[in-house]
């Protein structure tokens, strides 16, 4: 066989057997991937509306999607509102759970964030960021808390601690929760979503 | 003398030719992921999975090859396997591909892999070049741990996720910062060449 045409064969051979490999592979793991990715959803959105027996999606566009948590009666409990925006790095992905009237937030989880190890990446701890976020008015665009406080006893009812050396991803994270909360509202108001009619009366 | 052979092609990939300490190849992905153990180790399994296989597929089709299209194919072979190696992850291990992030698709081009399969598994047979392979992965594998045991323990406080030093240690943040792996890295590699240089004086 000539050179050009073995090389042809050959690599043709290779990409054929490799490209079918990986078909099967994809074949394999795809359903498994996407379950991963639905459940992990769903954890969080039933820690951060404490209750949550099932929940469904409401709204849904790029980057932004709004959930309900019911519980066993039906009742819808409060909204999750998972956002993606930008972090100090990367983008950072989050979830914040609302009540029924989108005026106090429950909590908040992050699902994905890229920040500072050590520093920004503390964003994803319960114990140093997000139980500073717990039952917090939102009624008005929550503020951060400059120099951080030790617990969340001293902030106000609409005011959430810093991460000490990680104040652009701490304000990231703020706004995304107040950019979120507003669309949501907005929405919410737009008709675009609502709550099912047994819970709103 | 086979079984003598066999024995120098395993041994190497652990001291005289570690990829880490002593060829200093796939630096990028060893510094960014030895910031705690468990994705040391997931990262060393990964790379291992990807270069034995490879190693083993480009030694076995070493002959029918042309030379000219040969590290077309060797791409070809490795980024099958990483993609393979990245969907199970993706899969059945969901929390640590995601602390992975890219570096597990950027095995591709990790010049471990590239270079094994161009420096050893095309030009010998399929037993020594699944022998290189071993020795190769298993050097790779202990210089991860040692690097991402050392930050962990000295940038978190925690080995393997467990606390091992008492409240009383403030972790050096520096050390799971990329430059605690430039420093880590740096150490090692000196220490391993003081070892090399005792070794040789002796000898």
């Amino acid at each position: 066989m000539r050179l050009s045409s073995r090389m042809i064969v050959v690599l043709t051979s290779i990409g054929l057997l490799s490209g079918s490999l990986l078909v099967s592979v994809n074949f394999l793991t795809r359903d498994r991937i996407a379950l991963n990715k639905k459940q992990e959803i769903e954890e969080a959105i039933t820690r951060v509306v404490p209750g949550t027996q099932a929940s469904q999606k409401l709204y849904e566009e790029k980057e932004f999607a709004v959930y309900t948590g019911k519980n066993d009666a039906g009742d819808t409990l409060g909204f999750a509102i998972q956002i993606t925006a930008a972090g100090f790095q990367d983008k950072i992905s989050l979830i914040v759970g609302t009540n029924p009237s989108l005026n106090k937030i429950t909590s908040l989880f992050i699902l994905d964030q890229k920040e500072t190890p050590g520093l920004g990446a503390k964003i994803s701890s319960y114990d140093l960021f997000l139980r500073f976020w717990e039952d917090k008015d939102c009624s008005v665009p929550l503020r951060l808390r400059k120099p951080a406080v030790q617990t969340p006893e001293q902030l106000s009812s609409s005011e959430v601690n810093t991460i000490t050396g990680a104040t652009v991803s701490s304000e990231s994270v703020l706004n995304c929760v107040n950019s979120s909360l507003e669309k949501a509202r907005k929405l919410k108001a737009e008709g675009k979503f609502r709550i099912e009619e047994k819970s709103a009366e | 003398m086979p079984n003598r052979s066999f024995l120098q092609d395993f041994n190497k990939g652990l001291w005289q030719e570690n990829p880490v300490s002593r060829q200093l190849l796939g630096m990028c992905s060893t510094l960014a992921i030895t910031n705690a153990l468990i994705n040391g180790v997931a990262m060393g399994l990964a790379v291992s999975f990807v270069l034995i296989f490879s190693s083993l597929l480009v030694s076995l089709l070493r002959k029918i090859i042309p030379n000219q299209v040969r590290i077309a194919s060797y791409i070809v072979v490795i980024a099958t396997f990483v993609t393979m190696a990245d969907r199970f992850l993706a899969a059945s291990f969901p929390a640590i591909s995601k602390s992975l992030g890219p570096y597990v698709p950027l095995i591709v081009v990790n010049c471990i892999i590239l270079g094994r399969a161009e420096a050893f598994a095309s030009k010998n047979t399929v037993g020594r070049s699944l022998v290189d392979a071993l020795g190769m992965c298993l050097g790779y594998i202990l210089a991860l741990l040692i690097l991402s045991s050392i930050r962990e323990i000295l940038g978190s406080g925690t080995w393997l996720g467990y606390r091992v030093l008492g409240t009383w240690f403030e972790p050096w943040i520096i050390m799971i910062l990329p430059p605690g792996a430039f420093i880590t890295l740096g150490l090692l590699i000196a220490f391993a060449n003081q070892i090399e240089r005792k070794i040789k004086l002796r000898r």
